[in-house]
């Protein structure tokens, strides 16, 4: 704990000797999964080529053969895709809405929308089971899919496009009323030029939770929407000997999210603590 | 029309939706949770549809209370699980971030390495954890402990201080696959996932800390501990409640990782056993899966107040 005046030598060479230490630690295992996933699998498991060893890309030309991987993946961006544009679309008019027009129940109804986000899923999970097969036989399709994961983290995205629009000068939406503007043409013209970056880590963020989602997509899918959660979900037994395989398709499905987190790390504080740290 | 009219309008498909969502399950869950309902009997194959004349009034709940031993487990399972990785994820948040929160070489980088975990799928951090990194056997657990066993093993030739070295036990790597021990393997990699969501958080909030207090502290002479617990811990207060509240609300609801790590060993929490008894008993997953609602909710109570305080008017 260097306070600002008492830095030492010793002190400037240590502190970024411990950070990135710290840092390393933090990162291994995932160096470990896309290490791993350029051995074969008989390499993966043998201390000899813990660090030297032939890379290989089999296992990742293998993907499909062994997994069905874009099957899984093509279901995984459809259903985040199409998730996270209805709520936006749901969500961009209602905390417009809330943001320029509140009344004394805003704050509530928003509070209570973030409630419906503490629900424990597993307590409803065979009213949705049974809902989806008895009747409305919409289990195990991609609707459904899009439609729960769209539920879910639609208190997150109202909140979230809520803080933003805030944010916006009141002035700027009422010049436009004066002018005589309808309110889709404010929204279009005004707002969401305006709100473009908030709007954008919004969808960021919405998507890469939809993405990671494991609870229900595993327990509403069988196979024909199953997405990547469900197909890692399948390989959870101990498949010592297909350690190198095993790691390739997991780097392939986090790979990407990964890196897209990097892009909306300051966005997820604020999505995340619903606008409450700054 | 005027405005408030189309202010209401705006908001009403996503009230209707998330009333719907929240409504309709957890309605049928509360009706469920007082019928004699279950997937499969012979014996008595009108249970097998959900009617009124299945009534049981609180029978769901005695069942669940007294008479299956496994829920007293799960709520304490449960709760240890929630609580280690709340002490874990808090102290380990709060030292990264304020040792990233001095500038030095490679900062942006060290900041994009350590957040990296949050962004895995929990899917894959349970499989990668349990296989690859705590297998006893092939693991780097099990290589770790046998190339440390190969290494005092080789000491013991030395002469003198071999004779210290042979009085070592050979090591045994430890399995994460028994009862407890798997809700071990669950914390750490909930830990590893979630540190980075703490370090974030307060990272954010150290940054908007007054630094001129921080000065004017220094010139009376405080020491950089002093400074620490008097002006930084208390300007984090409110950032570790949110991260304590928000957490546990999260990991309440964890299911993935246990399911993968500890499948079918005992080791279970209250999610998990509402899975468990899904497979038949449903009034008996539908009256545990109230009590989840009830425990969530005294957590949810205290988050949403402070979050509503928030919200300027």
């Amino acid at each position: 704990m260097a306070a600002i005046g008492s830095r030492s030598k010793l002190g400037d060479i240590l502190w970024p000797v411990v950070a990135w230490t710290v840092a390393l630690i933090f990162f291994f295992p995932i160096f470990w999964m896309v290490f791993t996933s350029f051995k074969t699998d008989a390499d993966a498991v043998k201390p000899e080529f813990l660090f030297f060893f032939t890379p290989t890309l089999e296992n990742y030309l293998n993907m499909t053969e062994n997994y069905d991987y874009w099957r899984f993946a093509i279901n995984s961006v459809i259903t985040a895709s199409f998730a996270t544009i209805f709520a936006l679309a749901v969500g961009v008019p209602a905390a417009y809405a809330m943001a320029f027009n509140p009344t004394k129940r805003t704050k509530d109804v928003l509070v209570w929308m973030l409630s419906t986000k503490m629900l424990p899923a597993a307590a409803v999970l065979y009213p949705m089971t049974y809902l989806t097969k008895n009747f409305l036989n919409i289990f195990d399709t991609h609707f459904l899919v899009i439609l729960v994961l769209c539920l879910i983290n639609l208190p997150i995205v109202i909140w979230m496009l809520f803080t933003y629009f805030k944010e916006i000068p009141k002035e700027i939406i009422e010049a436009g009323q004066m002018d005589g503007v309808n309110t889709w043409g404010e929204i279009k013209d005004i707002l969401l030029p305006l709100a473009w970056g908030g709007l954008a880590s919004t969808a960021l963020l919405c998507f890469i939770f939809c993405w990671n989602e494991a609870y229900w997509t595993v327990r509403l899918t069988t196979t024909e929407a199953a997405t990547l959660s469900k197909l890692i979900e399948g390989n959870r037994a101990p498949e010592g000997l297909f350690f190198g395989r095993l790691s390739a398709v997991s780097t392939a499905a986090v790979g990407p999210i990964v890196v897209l987190g990097w892009f909306c790390q300051k966005q997820l504080v604020q999505g995340l603590t619903f606008g409450a740290v700054k | 029309m005027n405005n408030r009219t189309i202010a209401r309008l705006l908001q009403t498909p996503a009230v209707l939706l998330l009333l719907v969502w929240m409504l309709v399950p957890l309605g049928l869950t509360l009706y469920f949770s007082f019928l004699r309902y279950v997937l499969n009997s012979l014996r008595k194959p009108e249970w097998t549809v959900p009617q009124l004349s299945n009534w049981r009034g609180f029978g769901n709940y005695e069942y669940v209370l007294y008479k299956s031993k496994d829920f007293w487990f799960a709520i304490q399972n449960s709760l240890l699980i929630v609580g280690s990785i709340l002490v874990i994820t808090v102290v380990l948040g709060l030292a990264i971030a304020i040792l990233v929160n001095r500038s030095f070489p490679g900062r942006g980088i060290v900041r994009v390495l350590l957040i990296s975990p949050f962004f895995v799928m929990p899917a894959v951090n349970a499989v990668l954890w349990i296989n690859m990194i705590l297998d006893p056997v092939l693991g780097l657990n099990g290589l770790a402990i046998e190339g440390l066993n190969h290494l005092v093993a080789g000491l013991k030739d030395f002469p003198i201080l071999g004779h210290f070295f042979a009085l070592w036990p050979e090591l045994e790597p430890i399995s994460f696959r028994a009862t407890q021990t798997s809700a071990y393997a669950v914390i750490m990699m909930v830990a590893w996932q979630w540190t980075p969501f703490a370090v974030l958080i307060f990272m954010t909030s150290l940054q908007s800390e007054d630094q001129q207090q921080k000065e004017a502290a220094l010139l009376d002479g405080a020491s950089a501990w002093a400074q620490f617990v008097y002006l930084t811990i208390p300007h984090l207060a409110r950032p570790i409640a949110i991260v304590v509240m928000i957490q546990s609300i999260f990991h309440l609801s964890l299911y993935a990782e246990i399911e993968i790590v500890s499948r079918g060993n005992g080791n279970k929490n209250l999610p998990y056993l509402i899975g468990e008894f899904t497979s038949n008993n449903i009034g008996a997953a539908s009256a545990t899966g109230i009590f989840a609602v009830i425990l969530a909710n005294i957590v949810a109570i205290f988050l949403l107040r402070m979050v509503g305080k928030n919200l300027v008017d």
